[in-house]
């Protein structure tokens, strides 16, 4: 899975990089502007202090007044300076800092548009460490970027004009020459984006196994295999080492190298200009012209190394920034058709017209499935696991498309819908309970916003979640962790289901919605369920009998097929699979 | 940002070989001029080019010298840094694994996963920095006060007066930007606990089109941390600014004062040109050590963060008994309270009950009658907070923790799978098991077709968090994994709920078959438990009735009232 490392690689992502900077033109223009007049007031103060200097000719021989003159104007300049130079800081900081959090806006977008697909084979530790620590160390490389890139160039394109009105031969020597510096720069960034992007890759796998092992940190402690844990942290932990002190090392030879070019540059021009003061020929110079040549070599190379340092620095973070890049390009879910209908209150008539899906090309799943639901019906689905049932409820909610054959609501092909207001008419509650940090009462209004309280404990009473949210700490008002410690998985479901009670949508998928609350409270529930169901077309997958029993039409499903169709009663006439499904649960052991 | 020295000390020789390097490098520099000095004054004068190719030769080995020294600096520096910041990120990622599972969920994952990475990083970035220049620019600045005193010990005061002033300010923005720092990697937290909540809660928000809502939290949330870091730029904005016109002021009050003393025959014009050459070596310097001054800084709040986990002591340590006492009986409750945090209610209350070696426990109850809880107290995941719970008539809280969770096997409800193969999810439960071993606990529970369905057997790849796999395959995977371990106590915590009842019944059987293990299944079925030993009938934290099958029946209405309701017939329910 290695991928070559490309220049057009580095140019998208250089391009992408501008797209977000030029959304900040106007305060970039003023970052460049500001950076342009403190670099001019940053040189003149010494040449104003040289001024003052010359003033003071010797004893008794000191012009006080141009002293003082000059003196006034240089805490003048440098407090304008200073005041320049906060205010650029701020505009690098505020472009830097917003064009992180444009990306980081952006990227969040993609995750909430990516198909499922995507988020389904990734580890989230990847997503997240994009998200979270790639756009961060972009955004420290930019800031550096930005606060000395453009001082840099500016402080070059200032000693180059004041050089050039001195002496424009040797200058045109000096030009010639720095820019090696600059190669070297680019060669040793080039050779350490591999690194870099190495180091990022080893970041994320580790969140990853942070993320793992965290998130199931019970499991873990109950098979004691804390020790494993660490030891395979340990061993991401020392390849990142690795990885790391290599790219660092190797980035930060960018410094010593150019210095050493511009030493060499900086003897030669020594050994050449002193030769030539004695020899005349082409080098001809005097003992003074070598003296400020060789400073002005000196100050003209300076901003050289900090640029050099600069671009290894924005190597690394082109490397995050790669990688965030990557993300928010990735392949959104095909966008609703241009006329894509709004379903609205729907009567519930759902058809299956000769699906096919798999997961994996090749591994057939789903083949020729055709299944017509009259409104209001109760569909109860049951079958062994791993026969499809999940599947189906991730064609009827489009978190994934049929390969080929037709899905419709009301006799509209799903495809044709908004995906919001058809997933907003279905009330789905899955096994896997989720609740977000916050409070239970957040928690149940995600179904309905603008819910007020009255309608939320009306919907959990009718869930039989009021009681036991009544118990809690805080009642409603109690903050669930983010591993929501305190609530068992059935108080869990029973938050899920109440969010449906709340908002009421006209047909329900109910996933094993109930299998973690007892019995007891599951029949109360289906009495609220089958008033809330009357008329409401409903997709159940469950396993006891109570549910399936009542239910209008059982599908038993085997592989991916409908095996057996019918009521209970008749299906129990076949005396087939169903029938032995059903028997066994009364098979004492 | 004391952790941080203590796991520098590792690296102690890299540490200070490092900034030493450095400052011999900035030696070497020093040297230059003089060569310099030498062509013009000795070798053009005697138009000696062999002296001059000598100088220029002297040149570039300095600047080869200069180079092997910097070159070994920036790798001590790497080395240092790089190698604490491992150390320390292993240490820490240990350190949560003996943290017991309430400190954990009274901590949040988000936070952990940003201070184990973001943190770590910007610790890695201070420190590399830190240490290639924290030597060199104090050394550049006091150096230059030192010369100052040579030329005129009058005017040096103007330099003693300036730099302390100038510590100040730079340590004063340091302070003042460290708990802004610390305030911005909390709201980074935030950012990144809801990104992982739209990964993990996807369908869920996907199926209420909770999208725009979504995506208009996580902007106040990115909001609020571009905020705080604006802030905390506007403060560290300041310093560059600052020593640049601390300096200046230093220079108008040197010129000045350089002009009376010339005035007055005690200076010469060539010293104060010396002197303000100085000056203006430590305002180059102080430019540097500023974009330094705030990557320690962000380091330093990332370091608080870090020590404030490691510096967290388990809330549980464990004893150390190792082995049980000769009892028959494997587990039992003596009036066990328990209570999840301090202000909530108790969870149970008052539980007493025992288990027989060899024997079968059942638990039932309704949803949030505490049947988890109870089960949680045997391995030690919470602790009872009156009462005492036994394992193998020990104490729980005596025993060697590793020791008791050897001999317990949990399957919880929740089925979680980590990344890997299926062989490497099943050894969890006995790392030297052999494949006979493990296909004959994946038979017992259920798995050995889930097994033989995927195409590499047990060397199919599970991903992360089991994705690949149903809710039924993940459970039975967890029943096989919990019996690898061949445990004294077997725990299955309503662990058959995604299983069909065909295959659950098959499970039952099963388990029912296996010798020396004491079983407690917990379960909202009657029909899971009634063929157990003894049965505990739990009602909002409280036990409501213990016996078996028939005698509950008998002399315990919520039993007999849970029973009901699942063998009613589908016709009498209407």
């Amino acid at each position: 899975m290695k991928k070559k490392r490309t220049s057009s690689n580095d140019r998208k992502t250089v391009k992408m990089l501008m797209k977000y900077v030029g959304r900040y033109k106007i305060l970039l223009f003023f970052s460049i502007l500001l950076a342009g007049v403190s670099v001019v007031l940053t040189l003149y103060i010494p040449i104003l202090a040289g001024n003052a200097i010359d003033c003071i000719h010797g004893i008794g021989n000191v012009d006080f007044d141009s002293i003082k003159n000059i003196l006034i104007k240089v805490g003048i300049i440098a407090a304008v300076t200073a005041v320049i130079q906060w205010i650029m800081n701020m505009i690098n900081n505020r472009i830097t800092y917003r064009v992180i959090r444009d990306a980081r806006n952006d990227a969040f977008k993609k995750l909430e548009i990516l198909p499922l697909k995507y988020l389904d084979s990734h580890p989230h530790g990847d997503t997240v460490s994009r998200i979270i620590s790639d756009a961060d160390q972009f955004g420290d490389g930019l800031l550096m970027g930005f606060s000395q890139l453009f001082t840099g160039v500016m402080t070059i394109g200032a000693t180059l004009v004041f050089m050039l009105t001195i002496n424009p031969p040797i200058t045109a020597v000096v030009v010639v020459l720095t820019p090696l510096s600059l190669f070297m720069a680019r060669f040793i960034a080039k050779k350490t984006h591999a690194m870099f992007t190495l180091r990022s890759q080893t970041n994320a796998e580790q969140t990853s196994h942070i993320e793992e092992t965290l998130g199931n940190e019970k499991t873990v402690q109950a098979f004691s295999k804390e020790n494993d844990a660490n030891e395979k942290f340990n061993e991401i932990n020392e390849r990142l080492e690795k990885c790391s002190l290599k790219a660092t090392f190797f980035s930060s030879l960018t410094n010593p190298c150019t210095r050493f070019i511009n030493s060499i540059v900086y003897a030669a021009v020594a050994l050449t200009g002193a030769i030539g003061v004695i020899n005349g020929g082409h080098f001809a110079m005097t003992i003074g012209g070598l003296v400020s040549f060789l400073s002005y070599a000196n100050q003209y190379t300076k901003p050289f190394n900090e640029i050099s340092g600069v671009i290894t620095e924005l190597q690394n973070s082109l490397a995050c920034a790669e990688r965030l890049f990557e993300f928010i390009n990735e392949t959104p879910e095909i966008p609703d058709s241009k006329g894509a209908k709004t379903l609205v209150s729907p009567t519930g008539k759902v058809d299956f017209d000769s699906v096919y899906f798999s997961y994996t090309p090749g591994k057939k799943l789903i083949e020729d499935f055709n299944l017509s639901v009259h409104p209001g019906q109760r569909i109860a689905i049951v079958g062994p696991t791993g026969c499809g049932k999940t599947t189906l409820i991730n064609l009827l909610m489009r978190f994934y498309d049929a390969d080929s054959g037709k899905i419709s609501v009301d006799g509209e092909p799903i495809k044709c819908l908004t995906r919001k207001s058809l997933r907003s008419n279905y009330g789905m509650v899955l096994q896997d309970t989720w609740l977000r940090y916050g409070t239970v009462r957040d928690n149940i209004r995600i179904s309905k916003p603008d819910a007020t309280d009255e309608e939320v404990i009306a919907a959990a009473k009718s869930a039989h979640a009021h009681s036991f949210i009544k118990r809690l700490p805080d009642g409603y008002d109690t903050v669930l962790g983010e591993s929501d410690g305190g609530l068992s998985q059935g108080q869990k479901q029973l938050l899920c289901i109440t969010r449906i009670m709340l908002s009421l949508p006209p047909m329900l998928i109910l996933d094993e919605a109930t299998s973690s609350i007892d019995t007891r409270t599951e029949l109360k529930i289906q009495n609220a369920f089958a008033k809330m169901t009357e008329g409401r077309t409903s997709f159940i997958v469950a396993h006891r009998l109570s549910t399936i029993q009542s239910a209008d039409v059982i599908l038993v499903m085997k592989d991916g097929k409908i095996i057996e169709q019918g009521n209970h009663d008749s299906l129990m006439a076949q005396n087939g699979f169903y029938t032995n499904l059903y028997n066994s649960q009364f098979e004492t052991t | 940002m004391k952790k941080v020295f203590y796991y520098l000390k590792g690296y102690a020789v890299q540490s200070i070989l490092g900034p030493l390097f450095k400052l011999g490098e900035a030696t070497l520099e020093l040297f230059v001029p003089l060569v310099v000095a030498k062509i013009i004054d000795v070798g053009i004068p005697n138009s000696d080019k062999n002296y001059i190719i000598k100088m220029g030769l002297i040149l570039l080995g300095l600047a080869f010298a200069g180079l092997l020294m910097s070159v070994t600096a920036q790798y001590f520096a790497a080395r240092a840094s790089v190698g604490c910041v491992t150390k320390m990120r292993s240490a820490l990622f240990a350190h949560i694994q003996t943290l017991s599972y309430s400190d954990l969920d009274s901590l949040g994952t988000s936070t952990v996963i940003t201070r184990m990475t973001g943190d770590m990083n910007q610790i890695q970035t201070g420190l590399n920095i830190g240490l290639r220049l924290l030597l060199r620019s104090p050394f550049v600045v006091l150096g230059a006060m030192v010369m100052a005193f040579t030329i005129d010990t009058r005017e040096a005061l103007i330099f003693a007066g300036a730099i302390p002033i100038l510590a100040t300010v730079i340590f004063g923005i340091m302070l003042a930007g460290i708990p802004l720092y610390k305030k911005t990697q909390g709201k980074l937290d935030s950012v990144l606990r809801l990104t992982r909540e739209n990964l993990t809660g996807v369908r869920v928000i996907r199926a209420f089109g909770r999208e725009k809502e979504e995506t208009a939290r996580f902007v106040g949330s990115n909001n609020a941390l571009v905020a705080i870091q604006e802030f905390a730029g506007k403060i560290a904005a300041v310093l560059n600014p600052a020593t640049y016109v601390i300096i200046n002021a230093a220079v108008i009050i040197l010129i000045y004062s350089g002009a009376v003393k010339v005035n007055a025959g005690t200076l010469t014009q060539g010293e104060t040109v010396a002197l303000y050459n100085y000056m203006s070596q430590i305002l180059i310097e102080l430019i540097k050590f500023a974009s330094l001054i705030i990557s320690i800084t962000k380091a330093a709040a990332c370091a608080n963060r870090v020590s404030d986990i490691l510096d967290m002591s388990p809330s549980f340590e464990g004893g150390d008994v190792i082995g049980g006492s000769d009892t028959d009986e494997a587990v039992r409750f003596e009036n066990v309270y328990l209570k999840y945090n301090e202000t909530g209610g108790d969870a149970l209350e008052d539980i007493s009950f025992t288990l027989k070696k060899g024997q079968t426990l059942g638990i039932i109850g309704g949803t949030g009658a505490g049947k988890t809880s109870v089960v949680n107290l045997i391995p030690g995941f919470y602790h009872a907070a009156k009462g005492n719970v036994y394992v193998d008539g020990v104490n729980v809280n005596d025993w060697n923790q590793n020791s008791l969770k050897d001999r317990i096997g949990v399957v919880e409800q929740k089925a979680t799978l980590f990344s890997g193969t299926i062989r490497d999810n099943l050894k969890w439960g006995d790392e030297n098991a052999t494949d006979e071993e493990i296909m004959s606990a994946a038979r017992t529970a259920q798995a050995e077709d889930v097994i033989n369905s995927k195409e590499s057997g047990l060397d199919s790849v599970i991903e992360q968090g089991g994705k690949n796999l149903s809710g039924g395959q993940r459970q039975r995977l967890t029943i096989a994994r919990a019996l690898v371990k061949k445990p004294e106590i077997l725990i299955l915590d309503d662990s058959s709920s995604a299983l069909d009842f065909a295959t659950d019944a098959k499970l039952r059987k099963a388990i029912a078959s296996i010798k020396d293990t004491s079983v407690i299944i917990v379960s909202q079925r009657t029909s899971s438990i009634k063929h157990a030993d003894v049965i505990a009938v739990l009602d909002d934290g409280r036990l409501a009735g213990l016996g078996t099958h028939s005698e509950l029946l008998e002399n315990c209405p919520v039993y007999k009232e849970i029973y009901d309701s699942q063998y009613k017939k589908a016709g009498d329910e209407k």
